[in-house]
């Protein structure tokens, strides 16, 4: 199991350093420079010219990587300052809201599937399964924007933004968090719902599934012991894929509800060529995610007895 | 009426030749009250002395004074409080010498001040730093008087030292500054030299009789900042005089200010203000509408028809010079004939694009850059209205009456693509058939220079361009022979002249004289049709007052409140 583990954790150092490079040398061709975004498409070109030159961009490629991968996180072109602190700071703000999304929409996709798949074919089935199913469909800057004119405007129920006053206690911060969540709520509840349905489904129509109710168990005992430790296996995969989603492709719930994730910052910094601010972002995007999928495999291994990860070698 | 002479003649005495020339223009009607309000303390008359001239002439002074207007509304000036503000992110560090966005300037003029105040609703320039200013006679060189008793809020006090490090540190070619562009053959660093430690002098590289606007908050980049700052570091402190100072600034949330009780000028009534960064419009007019903020900052009517047609909300208006530039290649088929231009510019509807496309807050432009912000145009030039049938004809002349095909690139900002579908569909009424490109800013501006920018090279290319208190910069970068922006390639040496004349001209009659020239050959050449002159708009909920904003996004709390 630990071989196993640092084989991962090495595997991921490997491809987060081909992600970087495929970033860096992949971006050049991203048009704009660094210099005109920060100074606007009316200043002087000499002026251009001094600023490039002292943020470094004016030099061949291979030394601007170099220069980056030796200077990790480094200073942004584009703010001038830091990226270590602006960075924690989006991250934090995008990890809070993805885990408000997920802690109310993992148990509320399970049990609505599994819900689905004991009732199958039944009304109840088929209304859980529309309404999902619409959910997943409605973009988030449509239900985004309809909860903020119902809750905000119209009943000025909940904030019409995501960012909490400084100095707000957990529970405010969590109020203005509301509204954001909906959204990422209704778009991944449908996906989890599905598989958590379809693996109930499969789990109940199997062999030992029938094996348990032949031998007598009661349906509550044999569906906890047996079904859904089965079932839920694929949901967990699908869950951690989401989270890629979940962290960095926020950008338009950030957007809509003015919220400083790391989804907005590397789209900025990707507009603008901040080549050390775009790399902290995706690789930082990349981390999350790695570690994400490893908890998942772990995890898929414990449930299923079937896998022991050191005989996977 | 000979009593009312006397009085006038009694404030003659001691006035210079040009001052009098003013005078004379006032009392012979060649100039309203509002320009000679605003040309009068350019050249450096004290707002008092205006005013009794005003007086003297019949009528009360109108604009002057140190209150601040703001918005109407019946509210009372109350103490104390926070006032929370929406405005643009600052799209990068808010450091003085390089900010160039509508955020990030307005951060600057928060904590920072200049050395004049050039106010849209005062009709003039007003002293903030410098209390006094006039020039040699022929504008080469300017002196200003400084105000004493500034101090900065790092407790040094603010003299003729910091304001020549400002000024060197904003003309030097070496560094990555943003005023450059205003700079660039007006001034250099060794131009700026102390007088005393209350005086400076500007030896200029060319005359020049609007220079007082080139330091004034209409140069957005020029706060006085103490000697030796490192603008880089700045956003750190946002070391200014102003009536607040930093309370905490956070990259891409927001920023807090505090009142400034060390203030010069009269202190601020609110306790402090808080602004919130948003990346797009829409979320600003939610915040309004839901509570969350009481000011939006700047907006355009553009995706704000809820908040336009809600009487509930303050909105202020300002005449603007922030306008769109629509460029034909004069060196290039079709349009290297002037008269397919010239159908352009009969093809379009104005006033309906800006009815339709600004809510009706703007004004018509005529295809040059003089609009109703600068008191130096000629408004005596017959303005063009759509007049299809003259288009069809101006077409048919230069040989091609079966219409003409070309392409136009633009951006995505604002109502700019929406401009640009309202210009093709125009055209196409005469036949002119415009396929239109709209590309993202970054694509669009390209490199910025020629060669490598969609934006100067296009055939037609349509592009924004920010408000100015002069139209110094409309004329030189996007119409001059050597113009850094010239997207249209127009070459015109009797053009290049003219301009070079009216940058010169001290007084407003010879200004004008010369606008009016201008005027009449850009129409007869056309290279760059001009749709309409935007309007500054700021919008409050209406407990909130004495609010003061410029046409180029900066915003004045100094005397607001929230009732």
């Amino acid at each position: 199991m630990v071989r196993y583990i640092l084989k991962r954790l090495g595997l991921a150092l490997i491809t987060l350093w081909i992600l970087s490079v495929i970033v860096f040398f992949a971006g050049q061709v991203l048009p704009g420079d660094p210099g005109r975004s920060v100074l606007g498409p009316l200043a002087a070109a000499s002026s251009v010219k001094a600023l490039d030159h002292q943020l470094g961009v004016d030099q061949p490629v291979i030394t601007q990587y170099w220069h980056w991968l030796t200077h990790f996180p480094g200073t942004s072109l584009q703010f001038q300052a830091p990226i270590g602190p602006i960075l924690t700071g989006d991250l934090g703000r995008s990890l809070k809201l993805a885990v408000f999304a997920f802690i109310i929409v993992v148990p509320l996709g399970i049990v609505m599937g599994v819900v689905a798949a004991l009732n199958a074919n039944k009304p109840v089935d088929r209304l859980i399964s529309v309404l999902g199913l619409s959910g997943t469909t409605v973009p988030e800057f449509v239900s985004g924007i309809i909860l903020l004119l119902i809750f905000s405007i119209a009943l000025k129920l909940l904030p019409v933004t995501a960012t909490a006053p400084s100095g707000a206690g957990f529970f405010t911060s969590l109020k203005y968090l509301i509204l954001p969540v909906i959204p990422l709520v209704l778009v991944l509840f449908g996906y989890i719902m599905r598989m958590a349905r379809a693996g109930t489904i499969e789990a109940l129509d199997s062999d030992y599934a029938r094996t348990a109710t032949l031998k007598g168990l009661p349906r509550a005992l044999m569906i906890r012991r047996h079904v859904l430790r089965n079932s839920l296996l694929p949901t967990l995969t699908v869950v951690a894929t989401q989270t890629g989603y979940l962290i960095g492709g926020l950008v338009v719930v950030e957007t809509l509800f003015n919220y400083q994730g790391i989804g907005k910052l590397v789209v900025t910094a990707a507009t603008n060529k901040d080549f050390p601010m775009l790399e902290a972002g995706v690789l930082t995007i990349g981390v999350v995610y790695m570690a994400v999928t490893l908890l998942a495999d772990i995890a898929f291994s414990l449930l299923n007895p079937r896998i022991r990860l050191a005989a996977a070698e | 009426m000979i009593r009312r002479n006397r009085d006038l003649d009694r404030l003659r005495e001691g006035r210079t030749e040009l001052e009098n020339h003013y005078i004379d223009e006032l009392v012979s009607g060649q100039v309203s009250r509002r320009d000679f309000l605003r040309r009068g303390s350019m050249i450096g008359m004290s707002t008092p002395l205006l005013g009794a001239i005003l007086a003297a002439c019949g009528g009360s002074s109108g604009g002057g004074g140190s209150s601040s207007t703001g918005s109407g509304g019946s509210t009372t000036p109350k103490a104390g409080g926070t006032l929370r503000v929406a405005i643009s992110q600052p799209a990068a560090a808010v450091n003085p010498l390089t900010v160039s966005d509508a955020g990030g300037l307005c951060m600057l003029n928060q904590t920072g001040e200049f050395l004049i105040f050039d106010s849209n609703e005062k009709l003039a320039l007003q002293p903030m730093l410098a209390t006094s200013w006039k020039h040699n006679g022929d504008g080469t060189i300017w002196t200003f008087k400084l105000r004493t008793g500034v101090t900065f809020h790092n407790g040094a006090s603010m003299t003729a030292d910091d304001v020549v490090w400002t000024f060197q540190q904003l003309a030097d070619p070496k560094n990555a500054s943003n005023a450059l562009s205003t700079f660039t053959g007006v001034l250099i660093p060794a131009g700026v030299k102390k007088v005393d430690a209350s005086t400076v002098e500007f030896h200029l590289e060319a005359a020049n009789g609007n220079f007082p606007y080139l330091v004034s908050s209409d140069n957005y980049n020029a706060i006085i900042v103490p000697k030796g700052t490192d603008y880089g570091k700045w956003q750190s402190n946002f070391v200014g005089t102003g009536a607040f100072k930093l309370s905490s600034y956070t990259q891409g949330v927001g920023a807090a200010f505090v009142k400034n009780p060390n203030y010069w000028g009269t202190k601020a009534l609110l306790d402090g203000t808080s602004f919130k960064f948003y990346t797009s419009q829409s979320p600003q007019i939610l915040a309004l509408q839901g509570g969350d903020v009481d000011v939006v900052g700047q907006f355009v009517p553009f995706g704000a028809t809820s908040l336009l047609k809600n009487s509930s909300y303050k909105i202020i208006a300002l005449k603007s010079s922030n306008h769109r530039e629509l460029s034909m290649r004069n060196d290039m088929a079709p349009f290297n004939d002037p008269r397919v231009r010239q159908a352009v510019g009969w093809a379009l509807d104005r006033k309906g694009m800006v009815s339709a496309l600004l809510a009706g807050y703007g004004t018509v432009a005529n295809d040059y850059p003089f609009g109703p912000r600068f008191p130096s145009t000629d408004t005596s030039v017959p303005a063009r209205s759509q007049n299809i049938a003259k288009a069809k004809q101006l077409l048919a002349a230069a040989g091609h009456s079966s219409g003409i095909s070309t392409t136009m690139k633009t951006e995505i900002y604002e109502e700019v693509p929406q401009l640009a579908q309202a210009i093709a569909a125009d055209c196409a009424k005469a036949g002119i058939n415009i396929k239109v490109d709209t590309e993202q800013q970054s694509a669009y501006y390209g490199k910025a220079t020629y060669g490598n920018s969609d934006w100067l090279d296009g055939t037609m290319s349509l592009v924004d361009y920010g408000d100015r208190g002069v139209p110094n910069v409309f004329l030189e970068a996007p119409l001059t022979s050597k113009g850094p922006w010239n997207a249209a390639h127009f070459h015109n040496s009797t053009y290049d002249g003219l301009v070079k004349q009216y940058v010169a001209a001290l007084d407003l009659s010879s200004q004008r004289q010369i606008a009016g020239k201008i005027e009449n050959l850009l129409l007869q050449e056309t290279p760059i049709v001009y749709p309409y002159w935007l309007d500054g708009l700021t919008a409050s909920t209406p407990s909130v007052g004495g609010l003061n904003p410029t046409s180029i996004a900066q915003l004045y709390l100094n005397a607001a409140y929230k009732s």
